[in-house]
């Protein structure tokens, strides 16, 4: 299960069927270096389970990658990453900085093909379907993502949760149209309550807090599949951080989410499954307490006991 | 000055001298300019007040020819008292206005749009040879312009656009020959645009890039996303480059006056087609061509005159700037 090195997730070309089922945990886990040395060629070949089996609920993939690499000129930033984003669930990419993890991240939602200099390889599925398929704006409104930095228009924070709303389609929705989707947007975030009032008011005026809760409304009203959270919380102050991991687990049950932190105390919190990633490799993927507790390999246990990164 | 104080009281022990002085220096200096202006602007009016007074709110309107009025005053009798003072300016500030608002609106486009070119769309190395090129023509003197323009673009239109029946339909009144309003607009709007496009480009690379990623993550299109986000948030340089950009076609007088063809007439736009053609004359360009005749006095009162709507007009647009910027201001970046 949770181990998959490098080198071997590729040559052994393992491709994960589009909508795996599972049911009940069978196995217990074996890791590649183990089953290098067992003798018998036929569990030689066999191939790295990959996804955790030890969950008894079902699940549903919304999103995968299949041996994605995204290299900038030279420089490899993701080496053939084939991973899974479970509906239902919170995903969170883990990995010391400039392991790829943001990378992958952005190239979800194919906002890392705005840099002109970046190339990218292997398939990204969104729903069973090669996302080269959609136009990047559809695939961007079913995707949604959040940045680091909380970046609120400049404009009323009515306006900011209406953006995606009014400009997506030729004809602009008027304002009696909108306004039951932006209060469910507010709701949905958890910032209703303090913004009611001031609809009006510039966004700008909020606090980093209410401004990041502000960005999560804007995505939700694009009624996303997927969100993807790049380090949310590493500008705010910590009760602000508690308020957005609670929003997130609550969202959970209406929105794959994927989470890139820094913060591994944060991981462990809101994340159903981890995958911990190193220098552009994905090194482990698995159910959070398996990744934290008993993690497979060598690196993401010093990762994890803090010895690097 | 106010902060340099302010930074100074901030630590009450011991007060550095050298701040102090320098403080005062610069002070005093600021104070002297404020007070030059002041005074000039005092000085322009009261030299050019007896033009107003002679022909009270009539002077701002229309009537007779403007030349002909001009040319009265400048042979006016030497006997203060016999003075003639009758002027009907309404040709001259419409065309003044008719130019420079023209230029100014075709140049925000332009320049919006050239901007845009450069920051998003350009490849890196076009931009770098763009930008200074763009800051260089904007410091070309407006003389250079003007030669091109009355031996190019004059001669161009000349032959190009005016048609035989065009000349005999207003041959009673004026002659087309190719000075017109429309190659003063075009020389004007080309001189003004670097200036612009610097401006904006500027604010335009203040963007924070977060704001479009934001705007393009949430399924806008590229150009969809620019528009909304990135040019509304630099609305305000925007303005701040027209109000530039208006003050230098407003006080513009060497190049119209070679261009449009010195005439004090004011073009009217129920002519058609035509009234790009007709020629006219801006106040900047009147008192360049009335120079010779500043010795008689109220002539060169005159002159004051038109030099004081020159001022007030230039002094009124930076205030209309400043309140549609301060307007802005709070959801905007760049020029406050």
């Amino acid at each position: 299960m949770g181990v998959i090195d490098e080198e071997k997730a590729s040559d052994n070309g393992y491709v994960p069927p589009l909508r795996q089922i599972q049911v009940g945990g069978t196995t217990e886990p074996i890791s590649v270096a183990e089953r290098i040395q067992e003798p018998d060629p036929l569990l030689q070949q066999e191939e790295v389970p990959y996804f955790d089996d030890t969950q008894p609920e079902w699940f549903e993939q919304i999103m995968r990658t299949e041996s994605l690499s995204i290299s900038f000129g030279d420089k490899k930033a993701v080496k053939e990453v084939s991973l899974p984003v479970n509906a239902g669930e919170v995903l969170a990419l883990i990995g010391p900085s400039g392991c790829g993890k943001t990378t992958l991240l952005r190239s979800l939602n194919k906002l890392v093909d705005l840099t002109p200099t970046a190339k990218r390889e292997g398939r990204i599925l969104l729903d069973g379907t090669d996302t080269d398929l959609y136009d990047d704006t559809y695939l961007r409104r079913r995707v949604g993502m959040l940045f680091q930095q909380p970046n609120p228009f400049p404009m009323s924070i009515f306006d900011n949760i209406a953006y995606g709303l009014r400009e997506r389609g030729s004809k602009r929705p008027r304002k009696k149209e909108l306004e039951p989707l932006v209060v469910d947007s507010l709701k949905r975030a958890g910032l209703w309550s303090e913004v009611k009032d001031i609809l009006n008011q510039p966004a700008l005026a909020l606090s980093g807090g209410q401004q990041q809760r502000l960005c999560i409304a804007r995505s939700l009203a694009v009624m996303p599949e997927v969100l993807l959270l790049d380090e949310p919380c590493s500008a705010l102050d910590p009760i602000s951080t508690s308020i957005i991991e609670e929003t997130i687990v609550e969202l959970k049950d209406e929105i794959a989410i994927v989470i890139v932190t820094h913060n591994l105390q944060q991981a462990e919190r809101v994340a159903d499954r981890v995958a911990f990633m190193y220098l552009g490799d994905l090194v482990e993927y698995g159910v959070a307490e398996q990744v934290f507790n008993a993690p497979q390999a060598e690196r993401t246990k010093d990762y994890v006991r803090g010895d690097f990164g | 000055m106010e902060a340099a104080s302010l930074g100074t009281k901030a630590v009450p022990k011991e007060e550095d001298p050298t701040n102090r002085r320098v403080e005062l220096l610069l002070g005093a200096l600021a104070s002297s300019i404020l007070l030059f202006i002041a005074g000039m602007v005092i000085f322009v009016f009261l030299k050019g007040f007896p033009s107003f007074a002679a022909n009270g709110f009539a002077w701002f309107g229309a009537g007779g020819n403007v030349d002909e009025q001009l040319a009265n005053i400048f042979n006016s009798p030497a006997d203060p008292a016999e003075y003639v003072y009758f002027l009907r300016a309404w040709p001259l500030l419409w065309s003044t206005f008719l130019i420079s608002a023209t230029s100014v609106a075709i140049g925000i486009f332009v320049s919006v749009f050239t901007s845009i070119f450069i920051v998003e769309f350009a490849p890196t190395a076009v931009a770098r040879v763009l930008e200074p090129v763009v800051k260089f023509l904007a410091a070309v003197p407006s003389v250079i312009y003007g030669l091109i323009g009355i031996l190019v673009i004059v001669p161009w239109i000349n032959d190009t656009f005016i048609t035989e029946e065009m000349r005999e339909s207003v041959a009673y009144v004026i002659q087309l020959d190719g000075s017109s309003v429309i190659a003063g607009v075009v020389i004007l709007t080309v001189m003004i645009c670097p200036i612009m496009i610097a401006i904006v480009t500027d604010s335009l690379r203040q963007v924070p890039r977060n704001w479009r990623e934001g705007a393009l993550a949430l399924g806008v299109n590229r150009f969809r996303a620019l528009r909304t986000v990135s040019v509304r948030a630099i609305r305000p340089a925007i303005v701040a480059a027209a109000v530039l950009a208006s003050a230098r076609a407003l006080g513009e007088a060497i190049m119209l006056s070679m261009v449009t063809g010195s005439i004090g007439f004011a073009p009217n736009p129920f002519d058609g087609i035509l009234f790009f053609f007709e020629p006219s004359r801006p106040l900047g360009a009147t008192i360049v061509d009335g120079a010779e005749g500043l010795s008689v006095a109220p002539f060169g009162q005159t002159m004051y005159a038109f030099a004081f709507i020159l001022i007030i007009s230039t002094a009124f647009l930076s205030f209309a700037g400043w309140v549609a910027r301060q307007s802005l201001a709070k959801y905007s970046v760049g020029a406050k």
